[in-house]
C-alpha cells in the first residue's frame, strides 16, 4: 500500500480531514434529546431523511416528541435512506418488541406489510401510506387541498405567468400536491404555464438550488415544492431574486426566506401522530385508513403574515369559498389515481 | 505485522475521536458506544443480519479496489460498476422464473459480473487509446450509472403498477439462499471465497507477482521483467469492475430482490476505505470489510438506542482513512508518524 500515488494520497488526506471536521461540527449542532422515559409502551419512528429538514421529517420528529411528552411513552427514531436500510430498521424495531412503529412515507407501505407479516404484535402506521393491511394502518394527508389554496395565491399574483415546482421523488402523493397547486392556480388564471422538476432525492440541497435557478431562468416567479431538505436549496435561490416567491410545504416555512415566502401548505404532523398513538395506546384500535384534509384542520394553508398585504381581499374571499367547497367535498383539489390502491409487489 | 498494527491503531483512533466528539457534544459516550457495539456484535442476529449483510458488498468491492490499487491503477468508479451489475442482475432475474435455482442464480451473477466489466471497459479503452486518466473517467461514470438506474426504474424496468420508482421483484429462483434465520445470504460465502482465491492469486501465482511488480514500478517491470504494464493495468481494472458488478448482483439477488434508485449507500466509496484499511491484502480486506459493516450496523443502533445521529460514524471512517494514509507516507509527513517510524526498527518483531 506504499505505492498510492502521492497526489491521490494528498487529495484523500485533505478530503478525509475536512470530512471528519465537518461531521464533528454537524454532530455538535444536531444535538437531539435522548428519548428516554419510564414507560413500557415503546414507540419507534423510521424517517427517510434528516430530521433537521424543517419539513416532512422534522415534523415527524416533533410528533414523536409530542407523544413522549404528552403520553409519557418511551420513544426512539432512526434515519434510513436506502430501501434496504428502511426494511432493516422496521424489522429491528419489531424484533425488539416495539409496540408502535411510525414508518414515515409512502415508500414504506410494502416494507411495512412484509415486516408486519412476521411480527403481527407491532402496530405499524405508514404516514402517507396507501391501504390498511394486517396490522398496518396508513395516515393519508390530502396536502394537495392546501396546495390548491397556495396555487390560487400564486395564480393571481404571478407577473410572468410561469409557475415552478420542485419535487423530491415522483411519488403519487407528491404528484398529487403538484396537481393541486396547478389546479388552484388555473382556477384564478387559466393561462398560467407550469413547469416541474423532480430531483430524485430528498437530500440534495445543491440539486434543489440548481433546479430552482433553471426554473427562474425559464421565467418562473412563483414556486412550490415537496422536496424536504433538498428544498432548502430552492429557498436559497429564491432569496437572491427580487420578485420571486415561494410557498412552503409540510411545515410553516416562512422563516426560511423571509420576504419571499407567501405561505405554506402545512401538515400538523404532531397532532396526527398524537391522535393515532393515543388511540393505539388505549388498546382498542383496529387497523384502518385515516384521512386528514382541510376539514380535519391537520392539513391547512398558513399565509405568511409579513406578506399578507400582497394578497388582494377578493382573492382571499375566493380562497375561503374554495376551502369550504373542498371541506364539504364539492371540489376535488386533485384526483388521486386509482392505481394508488393497488400493491406494487403483490403482497 | 506492522500493517496490522497500523490498521488496529487506525480503528482505535477513529473510535477514540468519536468518543471525544460525543462527550464534547454533550452525549453520554459510554452508552452510545455500548449501543454501537450491541448493534454490531451484541447478538447473533445483529452480527449476521446487520453486520455481515452490510459487509458483503463492502468486501467484494474492497477486493476489486485492492486489485486495481495493487496494479497501480485507481478505480474510483466502483459505485457505478455496482449499479451496472445491479441493473444486469435485475434484468436477468426478472426473466428466469421457472428455471432451476442453481442455473438462475448462476445466470444472474454472471450477468452482473459482465455488466461490471463492461462498465469499466469504457475507461480502460479511453486510457489505452487516448491516455485518459482513469481516476476521472471511472469517477464520472458513477453519475451516468446512477442516472441510468433512475431512468430504468421510471421506464422499462418499472414495476407493473407504475407507482413506485423501483423494479418488480426478481423471480424466486434467482434469489440467493439464506444461510440462517435472518437476512444473511450465500453472498457472504462468495465474498469469503473471493478473498481466498485472490490471496492465492496474489501470493502464489506468477500473474499475481507480475501485477504487484507493475504496481511497484511499471517501468522497472517492463524493462527487467518484460511485462506489458499498460495491459496489466487494464486487466486489473477489468477484474476490479467484475467484482464491483458482482457486488451489485449479490445485493439485488441476496438482499433487495429489486432495483431501486438509491440501492447503494455509497458502497463504492466506502469500499476504497475498506481496501486501504485492509492494507490491500485480500484477507485484510475481508476483516476490514466486516469491521466497516459493523460500524455501519452499529451506527443505526446508536441512533435508535442512544439518540446519537448516525452520521457520527462517518467521523470514524474519515479518521481511519487519515491514519492509514499517514501511516503509508513514504517518509516524513506528520511528526508523530515519523517518530513511530524512527522507533520501529528497534522493535523485535518488526519484520515482514
Amino acid at each position: 500500500m506504499q505505492f498510492i500515488a502521492p497526489a491521490l494520497r494528498n487529495t484523500l488526506l485533505k478530503a478525509s480531514w475536512q470530512y471528519a471536521v465537518l461531521m464533528l461540527v454537524l454532530l455538535s449542532c444536531a444535538r437531539q434529546d435522548t428519548n428516554r422515559s419510564g414507560s413500557s409502551f415503546r414507540v419507534g419512528l423510521v424517517v427517510p431523511g434528516s430530521v433537521a429538514d424543517a419539513a416532512w421529517n422534522s415534523g415527524a420528529y416533533a410528533g414523536l416528541q409530542r407523544i413522549r411528552d404528552s403520553l409519557g411513552l418511551a420513544t426512539s427514531h432512526i434515519e434510513a435512506r436506502t430501501p434496504t436500510e428502511q426494511i432493516e430498521a422496521l424489522r429491528t424495531y419489531a424484533a425488539q418488541g416495539y409496540d408502535l412503529v411510525f414508518a414515515h412515507g409512502f415508500e414504506f407501505q410494502d416494507p411495512a406489510e412484509r415486516v408486519s407479516a412476521t411480527y403481527p404484535r407491532t402496530a405499524f402506521v405508514v404516514t402517507s401510506g396507501r391501504r390498511a393491511h394486517g396490522n398496518v394502518s396508513p395516515l393519508i394527508f390530502r396536502l394537495e387541498e392546501a396546495s390548491y389554496l397556495a396555487g390560487m395565491v400564486a395564480g393571481s399574483l404571478t407577473r410572468t405567468g410561469v409557475l415552478g415546482f420542485v419535487g423530491g421523488i415522483e411519488l403519487p402523493p407528491i404528484v398529487a400536491g403538484y396537481q393541486g397547486w396547478v389546479n388552484g392556480a388555473k382556477a384564478m388564471n387559466p393561462r398560467v404555464r407550469t413547469q416541474s422538476v423532480y430531483l430524485n432525492s430528498f437530500d440534495d440541497v445543491a440539486a434543489g438550488r440548481e433546479a430552482a435557478l433553471a426554473l427562474i431562468g425559464a421565467g418562473a416567479d412563483m414556486f412550490h415544492h415537496n422536496a424536504d431538505a433538498a428544498a432548502l436549496g430552492l429557498f436559497q435561490a429564491v432569496k437572491e431574486k427580487r420578485g420571486v416567491y415561494v410557498f412552503g410545504a409540510n411545515a410553516d416555512q416562512s422563516h426560511l426566506a423571509p420576504g419571499h415566502v407567501l405561505g405554506s401548505a402545512v401538515i400538523d404532523l404532531p397532532r396526527a401522530f398524537l391522535f393515532i398513538a393515543a388511540e393505539i395506546r388505549k388498546g382498542n384500535f383496529t387497523p384502518r385508513v385515516e384521512v386528514f384534509g382541510l376539514k380535519s384542520g391537520v392539513v391547512r394553508y398558513v399565509a405568511a403574515s409579513a406578506l399578507d398585504s400582497l394578497v388582494p381581499v377578493k382573492v382571499k374571499a375566493r380562497m375561503a369559498a374554495a376551502a369550504d367547497s373542498i371541506s364539504s367535498g364539492k371540489l376535488v383539489a386533485a384526483p388521486r389515481p386509482a392505481s394508488m390502491q393497488a400493491s406494487a409487489l403483490g403482497t | 505485522m506492522i500493517r496490522i498494527g497500523w490498521a488496529v491503531l487506525a480503528g482505535a483512533a477513529g473510535l477514540a475521536i468519536l468518543a471525544l466528539g460525543l462527550e464534547a457534544a454533550g452525549y453520554d459516550s459510554s452508552s452510545a458506544l455500548t449501543a454501537l457495539w450491541n448493534g454490531a456484535f451484541g447478538s447473533w442476529y445483529a452480527f449476521t443480519s446487520a453486520t455481515l449483510v452490510r459487509s458483503v458488498p463492502l468486501i467484494l468491492i474492497g477486493l476489486g479496489i485492492a486489485i486495481a490499487f495493487r496494479a497501480g491503477v485507481f478505480n474510483i468508479g466502483a459505485e457505478g460498476q455496482f449499479y451496472a451489475g445491479a441493473i444486469a442482475a435485475t434484468w436477468v432475474g426478472l426473466h428466469v422464473a421457472g428455471r432451476p435455482a442453481a442455473l438462475a442464480i448462476a445466470m444472474v451473477l454472471s450477468a452482473s459480473v459482465l455488466a461490471g466489466a463492461a462498465w469499466v471497459a469504457v475507461p480502460v479503452w479511453l486510457k489505452l487509446r487516448f491516455g485518459v486518466i482513469e481516476v476521472i473517467s471511472t469517477l464520472l461514470l458513477n453519475f451516468v450509472a446512477e442516472s441510468l438506474v433512475s431512468l430504468l426504474v421510471q421506464g422499462p424496468l418499472q414495476e407493473p403498477t407504475g407507482i413506485y420508482p423501483q423494479s418488480d421483484a426478481i423471480a424466486e429462483a434467482a434469489r440467493l439462499p439464506l444461510l440462517a434465520a435472518g437476512r444473511l445470504h450465500a453472498g457472504f460465502l462468495l465474498a469469503c471465497a473471493g478473498a481466498l482465491v485472490l490471496w492465492y492469486l496474489f501470493s502464489r501465482t506468477v500473474w499475481g507477482f507480475r501485477l504487484r511488480a507493475v504496481g511497484l514500478g511499471p517501468r522497472a517491470a517492463e524493462v527487467s521483467g518484460q511485462i506489458d504494464s499498460p495491459r496489466m493495468g487494464a486487466v486489473a481494472l477489468l477484474c476490479s469492475g467484475c467484482l464491483a458488478g458482482l457486488a451489485g448482483g449479490v445485493e439485488v439477488s441476496g438482499v433487495s430482490y429489486a432495483l431501486f434508485q438509491n440501492l447503494s449507500p455509497g458502497y463504492g466509496f466506502t469500499g476504497i476505505a475498506v481496501a486501504l484499511l485492509g492494507g490491500l491484502h485480500p484477507l485484510g480486506v475481508l476483516l476490514s470489510g466486516i469491521f466497516m459493516g459493523a460500524l455501519e450496523a452499529g451506527a443505526g443502533a446508536m441512533q435508535r438506542d442512544a439518540g446519537v445521529p448516525s452520521v457520527a460514524v462517518y467521523v470514524v471512517e474519515a479518521v481511519i482513512i487519515m491514519v492509514v494514509l499517514l501511516a503509508t507516507t513514504p517518509k516524513g509527513g506528520w511528526i508523530p508518524v515519523r517518530v513511530i517510524r524512527r522507533i520501529r526498527p528497534a522493535a523485535p518483531k518488526a519484520h515482514r
